[in-house]
């Protein structure tokens, strides 16, 4: 019977494979039939997700293999999905491990990273944004001990879904297993840190339980993000997959939280209704959830989607959405009536995530290329059967900063180039092939961001909530705010590597970081060691009460530190801090940095009508590509500045505000009309005037002296 | 009344407008280029670098059938100096041009069909038809062909070597031009040097 049902699906993903292009062509038909029409050419191009097979029926196992309707028991996705498909080989990906298998100081070194990250991904990379560190093992001393493992899944761990390092420890030993035992009183695995005891205390696995791999908030189109990040908040690991479910009518919720199954969303033969689960391929919506706001077709974009501020959009603004701005109900984006154009161009054309973030065995999208045997296509592909037990989760990507996470697939996914002939469609401009090596397709095709997105994260000066001090570019108000006017932001450029090693100019948007670093432990100060330094305690009314030291020196006459007066604007407020942590937080060496991290743009991706083609845009004095982006207007002086890992001269003061100069990182393109040499033009000039001088006066002689 | 001196050919004379005409086109296209948003009298840059290319192309061989022409006429021996052009002859012309010229001193050479430059200008020309002119042709050549021939280009250090040094020769461009057009003033009569590139013939002095 599994056989027969394996055997159909299999069959069923040929013919969906069939249907795929019949749409296709259709679609392409549809389209050239109706050009001015492109709301019904979305409408079509969004039908395909309609001709999908259904997932065959499946039975919902708890970890002893037994129908969670009888048991009442967690679903146990190893369990039950792991029957057919290969759960170890599919939770061993990076989308489970988040870096806990590059956990390699080489591999650090030869990407460039400072050696207090743990690893390149987001289990145990280093991030301004939440100035959080991941306690690495073999700690002395609890000073050291920031994040443990299973704070990172309380905080982290909605959008990290499950397995790998909600499942197993930093040995390797998975949770609960007889084996698995803590190595010490600071084993980062077991233990949390408890920030009002200021102590690190047990973390208790058998109340928590472990999460497993939550398939269904990536292949159930009605996942619920949220209920799945109240569980993991509030520690309920094990019933983390079932809170996903909440919205499928399979799972409920009843008093006190408590987890039960609707028996009416199973079959008689105990099976969960294939309607209900609607498994299937990873839906625009369900990456939605934590990469940033995408959507086919919608014309209201809330700033807080599936229970959190966009994931994703929120880094750089990009919106992926098939909607035309114009359209757009809310939020407020000035001047929208003249974006007759979609968010993005490839939304509206009906692509979708997995079209080119696929999973790199899917026959259906496989990579082709192997440039060490000159293939551009390799007709022999894999066996679907070997695909659908084996599918590979490290999915197809690119190489955007300011990413260092999956390191092993990066430029994996197809280039911009593998889908349009860049030189067939850009007959007006001069020297391709110089542009195409120079420039990312997105520098002139995402010429704007329409949307809000951070501009700073300042750590250097706790505010009274107890931590940072966030801001946002491109909006006039809260970014949750109805009436704010989403004014956009154009977007810094920078260079960087692709996929064979060549610079390219390409858009980013840039979060200015100020925070404080251990020079003596050769790290960041952790934030509850910043706040050790700042606050006398949390009292019981919630809110953080400065040290007198600070409030004198830093607060206005009405005795409170507001937001302009946190800032440090002199050399005796920076020496000041830096004494607080050497006297209260311990931390012997503190210095205060800056640190400028690019996050690129590949979303909201525009057209031929409003890419940049205006060659002056880039050569001319005023040329884009050296746009002074504003920074953080606190940010302070006279420290020192980094950008992706090194220090850079990389912002300047000289203007009203700190805004970001690249013009240190542009020095290897020579833009014409943009890029002068110095003395090339001082020399050209003058000597110019002094053949203009020197006509003048030997004319004006000879025309006193009648000799003319 | 002396009758005009025959100075210059037809082919000479077409030979120097059409280069005039290509040089100056090439000066104007040109500062289209190094400053396309204060000079886009071209209407878009693409039409500057378009034009210039072209016109880079006319002058190349306007310059070959020059080279031709002084060479099969067996006149290019107008523009190679001797040795005394570069000292005495040429301390005689310098005299002339800052000192005499203002005394009303007669110019130290007589134009004749058969030695119709100075020493001054045969220097000038050498370094400005020799050098200046294949310079910026060469590497105006290879920034044309940046995208046809990429190793070449960048064997050559690429734009930020190419760009800078074809802008520095421009600008040397348009000091010889600024100059030249100026000493044009300085025969008999301010138009006579002129008038004897139009007309082929230069007249002779009243005094």
């Amino acid at each position: 019977m599994i056989v027969a049902s394996k055997l159909s699906w299999v069959q069923g993903r040929r013919l969906g494979f069939i249907a795929r292009i019949s749409i296709a062509i259709g679609l392409m038909v549809a389209t050239s039939l109706a050009q001015e029409s492109k709301p019904a050419a979305i409408d079509k191009a969004n039908a395909r997700s309609t001709a999908k097979l259904s997932h065959p029926a499946l039975v919902l196992k708890d970890e002893d293999g037994r129908n969670v309707l009888e048991s009442g028991k967690p679903i146990s996705t190893r369990r039950t999905c792991g029957d057919c498909h290969d759960y170890d080989f599919i939770a061993n990906s990076f989308h489970f491990q988040q870096g806990k298998t590059e956990m390699d100081r080489a591999l650090l070194a030869s990407h460039g990273m400072a050696p207090f990250n743990l690893s390149p991904g987001m289990f145990g990379k280093y991030s301004i944004l939440p100035n959080r560190q991941l306690a690495g093992p073999n700690l002395a001393s609890a000073a050291d001990f920031d994040m443990s493992q299973p704070e990172w899944l309380t905080k982290c761990g909605v959008c990290h879904t499950g397995a790998g390092i909600s499942e197993y420890d930093l040995q390797g030993h998975r949770f609960l297993a007889p084996e698995a035992k803590a190595s010490g009183p600071l084993d980062p695995s077991y233990t949390i840190r408890d920030r009002e005891k200021s102590q690190v205390v047990p973390w208790d696995w058998a109340k928590s339980g472990i999460a497993e791999a939550d398939c269904f908030l990536c292949h159930t189109p009605k996942a619920s993000r949220g209920a799945r990040k109240k569980e993991m908040a509030a520690g309920d690991f094990r019933w983390a997959n079932n809170a996903t479910l909440v919205d499928t009518g399979i799972v409920a919720i009843g008093e006190g939280g408590k987890f039960s199954y609707n028996r009416a969303a199973f079959n008689k033969d105990g099976t969960v209704k294939s309607e209900l689960l609607d498994l299937s391929d990873p839906t625009l919506e369900n990456c939605a959830q934590c990469h940033g706001f995408t959507a086919r077709n919608t014309t209201t974009i809330q700033p807080i989607q599936h229970a959190d501020i966009m994931r994703g959009t929120e880094k750089s603004g990009w919106i992926y959405n098939g909607a035309k701005i114009s359209d757009t109900v809310s939020p407020n984006v000035v001047g929208r009536e003249k974006m007759n154009y979609p968010w993005d161009a490839h939304a509206a054309k009906g692509l979708i995530c997995i079209d080119c973030h696929f999973s790199v065995n899917n026959p259906g999208r496989m990579l082709h290329e192997d440039q060490k045997e000159n293939l551009r296509y390799k007709p022999r592909g894999e066996d679907i059967a070997v695909y659908l037990k084996q599918p590979n989760h490290n999915f197809a990507r690119g190489n955007i900063p300011p990413e260092t996470v999956n390191l092993a697939m990066h430029n994996t996914m197809r280039g911009c180039g593998d889908c349009h002939d860049a030189e067939k469609i850009h007959a007006f401009l001069p020297y391709k092939s110089r542009h195409f090596q120079a420039l990312a397709c997105q520098t002139c095709h995402i010429p704007a961001v329409h949307f809000w997105a951070y501009r700073s994260d300042d750590w250097g000066f706790l505010m009274d909530t107890g931590g940072s001090r966030i801001t946002y570019r491109g909006i006039e108000g809260g970014i949750v705010d109805p009436e704010s006017e989403v004014t956009g932001y154009s977007p810094a450029y920078i260079p960087t590597p692709d996929k064979n090693g060549q610079l390219k100019i390409r858009p980013t948007n840039l979060i200015s970081g100020v925070y404080w670093f251990d020079k003596a432990k050769g790290r960041p100060v952790f934030t509850w060691q910043m706040q050790t330094a700042f606050f006398t305690g949390l009292p019981a009314s919630g809110e953080w009460t400065y040290r007198p030291e600070i409030t004198k020196a830093f607060a206005d006459k009405d005795g409170i530190v507001d937001i302009p007066q946190a800032i440090y604007d002199t050399p005796e407020k920076i020496a000041l801090v830096k004494g607080l942590l050497r006297k209260y937080a311990g931390v012997a060496d503190p210095e205060l940095r800056i640190e400028i991290t690019p996050w690129a743009i590949s979303h909201s991706v525009v057209g031929k009508g409003q890419a940049i083609r205006e060659c002056t845009a880039c050569h001319s004095k005023n040329s884009v590509l050296h746009r002074p982006l504003d920074l953080n207007t606190f940010l302070p002086q006279n420290v020192p500045v980094s950008f992706r890992g090194k220090e850079a001269r990389v912002v300047s003061f000289e203007g009203k505000e700190p805004a970001f100069d690249n013009r240190t990182l542009l020095t290897s393109f020579y833009i014409i009309g943009s890029s002068r040499v110095g003395w090339i033009e001082w020399f050209g000039w003058i000597f110019i005037g002094m053949v203009i001088l020197f006509s003048l006066a030997h004319g004006a002689l000879r025309l006193i002296g009648g000799r003319l | 009344m002396t009758s005009p001196t025959p100075l210059y050919a037809l082919h000479e004379r077409i030979w120097h407008w059409l280069q005039a005409a290509t040089i100056l086109f090439l000066i104007l296209t040109g500062f289209a280029i190094h400053y396309p948003d204060r000079f886009g009298v071209f209407g878009s840059m693409a039409n500057a670098v378009l034009f210039h290319s072209w016109v880079g192309f006319a002058l190349i061989a306007n310059a070959f059938l020059g080279i031709f022409y002084h060479f099969t006429a067996e006149k290019y021996h107008h523009f190679l100096p001797r040795s005394d052009d570069f000292t005495e002859a040429a301390i005689r012309q310098m005299r002339f041009y800052l000192y005499g010229i203002f005394k009303g001193e007669k110019h130290p050479l007589e134009t004749d069909p058969r030695r119709k430059l100075n020493s001054v200008q045969k220097i000038t020309y050498l370094l400005f038809l020799n050098i200046l002119l294949p310079f910026q042709i060469l590497t105006g050549m290879l920034m044309w062909g940046a995208d046809r021939w990429p190793r070449l280009f960048d064997k050559f250090g690429g734009l930020w070597v190419l760009g800078p040094a074809h802008t520095l020769g421009a600008y040397l461009f348009v000091a010889f031009l600024l100059g030249h057009i100026y000493l044009t003033t300085t025969g008999s009569t301010p138009m006579s040097l002129l008038r004897a590139m139009i007309t082929g013939f230069e007249q002779p002095s009243q005094e």
